[in-house]
């Protein structure tokens, strides 16, 4: 938000921008901000944040006071995120309403420079290496920047850097309409000089959240203790200090063409020269090493996401959730400060004691016959509901759960929770059991006769929830166990003892 | 002694910058094509003489310009593209004589030589008096002086035009041609109650200029429609089925709006400057308090089981008729809905695309996913009951974990490939057959609660 106002080299680039409109209002950074935070929309399952490629998105919504004088005025807006997708701007409280957004994409640069000022008197500057002279000469650019520069002197005309002295070009003025970064501005026509308070809002990219979901089982084993973090992330390069925060779950429905790519390259300054091969070794002769470009380049900006700073705070901190629309909306409930190229960490759920109960679960084919004995996934169940202690919506996000063990936490499996709404199942995937295993196998009496087995190698029983694959043309008939139906497969729930086993007997109906 | 004709050559580059433009006006249209007339004055002496037109698009089409004014008949047009650069410019010099100047590397001084440039073939030979060198063979420092540069070579593309004039005099010619790199598309935001079923819309025209050049104080003028494509033929594969988001029923109201023909036109009402590099936005709508509704949508694709409830669409309806609408024609764009928050601001809640909309037009937009009304088909059991005959009975769950009862648009696709003799058996709820290939049901789900749908299809696979 550059607090510190305007550099006059800044100031200088305002004013010559604008030549057609009488005055520019130069507004440097918003007093309030609000942030509400995205996620991708194609990371559906959850997924972890890649820090470096940030895929969701942000609406800032700003407010920031401006004096603007009776008339028509230019108010430029800077210290908002690069981001920005310009055509979702919108810019309220102006007596005058708005007459036109612009959004000027011509950056000052090196080639810019040699682009803006072609046909115009720079001066060229050589310095002899020996004996440091300086010498300086008028010139006019006569070509570039994509080709090469050429010059026109006095002597007659010379190609910029390929002499192998020392040279560069001077320019007495900048060209008309470049800005140090892409700008935002809007045209207004006030009836009277007024300070008022404006709201801008505006979509911006580079912006993401994610749920992160910890489970722990209670060490009786019945319950278990659920806990998210809601990471917030922002890689721009722009921080939003004491920012009113929300995070909205939910997919959103994205266009592609988000007019935030509408700019083109910018060009580019080459200072190429005629073919320089010498009788000497190529290597050594081909390089005509180019002088620096004349103008010292714009600073860089920060490289994106170096060294993210984690910060994590204090967990009796939660997110409160409140409807938006069919969108879940959660709001930090005390401003906080996104930093640039940073990450934030808030509690997001915490439900402590909620009772699950623990399967193996396996789908198999009803056909094919395989000895080989298989693990099975353990699963833990539970309901999304006030009765069992949940009963909020659950957004979408990585599960990692952990059982207690030598007096330590151990983790037992990591897996995927989808977005869970009131009254929903949910399950999360506690890894997979080499103890309980699972077999298919034809007894060889007759041919259409299949004998499954469930053993469980635990000193404690287990419950095992088989689904079986069945074909329309095969039916299964006659099985020895009692089946029932889920998601439009057979279902075998059987309860396998300790150090036991329990099998099912069914045959498959004649092909044809 | 050369800086005299240097300065007298100034004039023309000074052209080459801003401000060559005369009176411009540009009709873009949305695919990006624009049309630019400018209106320039120009003195010509009797007779033909060659004009150049600087500042014109860099991304011209040269072939479409045509140029009109008094007394003044066209001889040739030209579009000269070759460019200056110092490769260029050596080769042109092949055969002529330049000015060496070298630096010695010790002290300093410089010498200067004439030499003629005898190749540029990888390297550069010279021929310095009776010597034959590589320049800068031994890698120090040597500059090149050339005493002109070629008449056809330019620091831009530049069209000139050979005209054929009866009388001398200043007058007014007007250049025009077609030019890609501008257009435009409109961008809306919309502010939706649920509570008191209303939208606001506000509508931008969004210019964008990559053309290279900065069109001054134009008169512009936009029209909503593409003057170059017939719509693509029809693909072979049949198309997806049509996602939320777009007219459902075209209107039949014209808008008052100027018109050319079939397209409408929205001139902007004063002259801007669309600058290189640009992005422009100017409003063309503001309505308040429209009718609007939410709804739930779920398609299912063919007769296949979820394993997974999936969430239902939100689609937002609204009408752009006069009537209770939007009242005007939209051109194609994005629609951004906002919705307010518990504390009253603005929060997004997401974007869709509208084609070019007639007014008195049907419109539902897909905003997004709804995280509480969700919905689950499942088969049930399929059997054969014929040779190419085949039973299948689907259950659909819908679940709803809103307090509100809602109603959802329930749609099964796939039920024929071109075949159109799919039968529906029995159906738990009375459904509308929209096509062979899928038929409808408005499901009401209470609120916090869920409905089971059944239906069997008797169909050829």
């Amino acid at each position: 938000m550059s607090p510190g106002g305007l550099s006059p080299f800044v100031a200088a680039i305002a004013l010559l921008a604008t030549p057609a409109v009488a005055t520019t209002v130069v507004s440097p950074g918003p007093e309030r901000v609000s942030v509400t935070i995205y996620r991708d929309p194609d990371r559906s399952g959850g997924g972890t944040l890649d820090l470096r490629w940030l895929a969701g998105f942000a609406l800032v919504t700003e407010t920031r006071t401006v004096t603007i004088p009776a008339g028509e005025s230019e108010l430029r807006f800077e210290g908002v995120a690069e981001g920005i997708v310009p055509v979702s701007a919108i810019v309220t409280g102006l007596p005058g309403g708005v007459v036109q957004k612009n959004r000027d994409a011509r950056q000052l640069s090196a080639a810019a420079l040699v682009d803006g000022s072609l046909g115009r008197r720079v001066t060229i500057r050589r310095t002899n290496p020996e004996t440091g002279r300086v010498v300086e000469e008028p010139a006019v650019i006569r070509a570039g920047p994509d080709l090469g520069v050429i010059l026109e002197t006095k002597a007659g005309f010379e190609a910029l850097g390929c002499s192998g002295l020392p040279e560069k070009l001077v320019y007495d003025q900048l060209p008309p309409g470049l800005s140090s970064r892409p700008t935002l501005s809007v045209t207004t026509r006030s009836p009277a000089a007024a300070t008022v308070k404006v709201s801008l809002s505006y979509l911006s990219s580079g912006f993401d959240w994610s749920a992160n979901y910890v489970a722990r089982v209670a060490p009786d084993g019945r319950t278990l203790d659920l806990f998210a973090w809601l990471t917030l992330a922002n890689g721009n390069g722009e921080s939003f200090p004491a920012a009113d925060t929300q995070a909205v779950a939910g997919t959103l429905n994205r266009t592609r063409d988000d007019g935030a790519r509408d700019d083109g390259p910018d060009p580019q300054l080459r200072l190429q020269c005629w073919p320089m091969d010498s009788t000497r070794s190529a290597a050594e002769s081909m390089t005509p090493v180019p002088p620096p470009p004349p103008p010292p380049p714009p600073p860089a900006p920060a490289p994106q996401m170096a060294a993210p700073d984690v910060v994590v705070t204090a967990a009796r901190f939660q997110a409160v959730q409140e409807e938006l629309g069919d969108l879940k909306l959660y709001r930090v409930p005390e401003r906080v400060t996104i930093a640039a190229n940073s990450q934030k960490q808030i509690a997001l759920v915490q439900k402590t004691g909620v009772p699950f109960e623990r399967l193996y679960t396996a789908t198999v084919s009803a056909e094919l016959g395989d000895a080989q004995s298989k693990p099975t996934a353990i699963l833990l169940r539970t309901k999304n509901v006030v009765a069992r202690q949940l009963g909020v919506p659950l957004p979408s996000g990585r599960v990692a759960l952990f059982e207690q063990a030598a007096a330590r936490d151990i983790l037992v499996g990591e897996g995927q929770l989808r977005d869970t709404a009131v009254g929903e199942d949910v399950e999360i995937a506690a890894g997979v059991s080499e103890q309980v295993r699972i077999a298919l196998t034809d007894p060889g009496a007759d041919p259409r006769e299949r004998l499954m087995t469930l053993t469980n190698a635990n000193p404690f029983p287990v419950k095992v929830e088989v689904l079986i694959r069945t074909s329309p043309e095969r039916p299964m008939e006659r099985p020895s166990v009692r089946l029932d139906t889920k998601n439009g497969l057979r279902l075998w729930a059987a309860p396998v003892p300790a150090n036991g086993s329990a099998t099912l007997r069914y045959r498959l109906k004649p092909n044809g | 002694m050369r800086w005299l004709p240097l300065l007298l050559l100034a004039p023309s580059a000074a052209a080459l910058a801003q401000g060559a433009q005369g009176d411009v006006s540009v009709t873009i249209y949305n695919d990006d094509l624009a049309l630019v007339q400018d209106v320039r004055q120009i003195a010509l002496p009797a007779g033909r003489s060659r004009q150049e037109f600087p500042d014109v698009s860099a991304m011209i089409r040269p072939e479409t310009v045509s140029l009109n004014g008094q007394d003044i008949g066209i001889v040739e047009q030209n579009f000269d593209y070759d460019l200056l650069s110092p490769d260029k410019l050596m080769e042109k010099a092949v055969g002529q004589v330049v000015t060496i100047v070298r630096t010695n590397p010790g002290s300093g001084a410089e010498t200067r030589e004439q030499a003629r440039v005898l190749a540029v073939n990888g390297g550069v030979v010279l021929q310095i008096g009776q010597r034959i060198e590589v320049l800068r063979d031994d890698g120090l420092p040597v500059r090149v002086i050339f005493d002109k540069v070629p008449d056809n070579l330019r620091a831009r593309p530049t069209l000139s035009v050979t005209v054929e004039s009866a009388r001398a005099g200043t007058r007014a010619a007007a250049l025009s041609y077609l030019t890609p790199g501008i257009g435009w598309k409109a961008d809306y935001v919309a502010l939706f109650d649920e509570k008191a079923g209303r939208i606001d819309v506000q509508g931008w025209i969004t210019l964008t200029n990559r053309t290279g050049t900065t069109f001054a104080n134009a008169g512009t003028l936009l029209v909503a429609g593409s003057p170059q494509g017939a719509p693509q033929p029809q693909r072979w594969i049949p198309a997806p089925p049509p996602r939320p988001g777009g007219i459902r029923n075209a209107g039949t109201q014209s808008a008052p709006r100027e018109r050319l023909g079939d397209y409408y036109l929205y001139p902007l009402k004063e002259r801007t400057t669309i600058a290189d590099r640009q992005t422009k936005q100017v409003s063309f709508l503001d309505v308040s308090g429209a009718a609007a509704r939410k709804a739930y949508e779920y398609r299912v694709g063919w007769l296949a089981t979820n394993e997974e409830p999936q969430s239902a669409d939100t689609v937002l309806k609204f009408s752009s008729s006069a009537e209770g609408g939007l009242g005007d024609a939209l051109p194609a764009g994005t629609v951004r809905v906002y919705m307010r928050d518990a504390r009253g601001s603005p929060q997004f809640i997401g974007e869709n695309a509208i084609p070019h909309s007639p007014m008195g037009s049907e419109l539902a937009l897909k905003t997004g996913d709804a995280f509480d009304v969700k919905a689950k088909p499942v088969v049930e059991a399929r059997e054969r009951i014929g040779t190419s005959r085949w039973r299948t009975t689907m259950r659909y769950t819908l679940t709803n974990a809103r307090p509100d009862a809602v109603t959802v648009d329930l749609v099964q696709g796939g039920l024929d490939w071109g075949w159109s003799d799919t039968r529906i058996a029995s159906e738990s709820l009375k459904s509308e057959r929209q096509a062979s290939d899928a038929t409808l049901w408005h499901v009401p789900v209470p609120g916090n609660g869920e409905t089971t749908l059944t239906a069997t299809f008797e169909t050829r696979y």
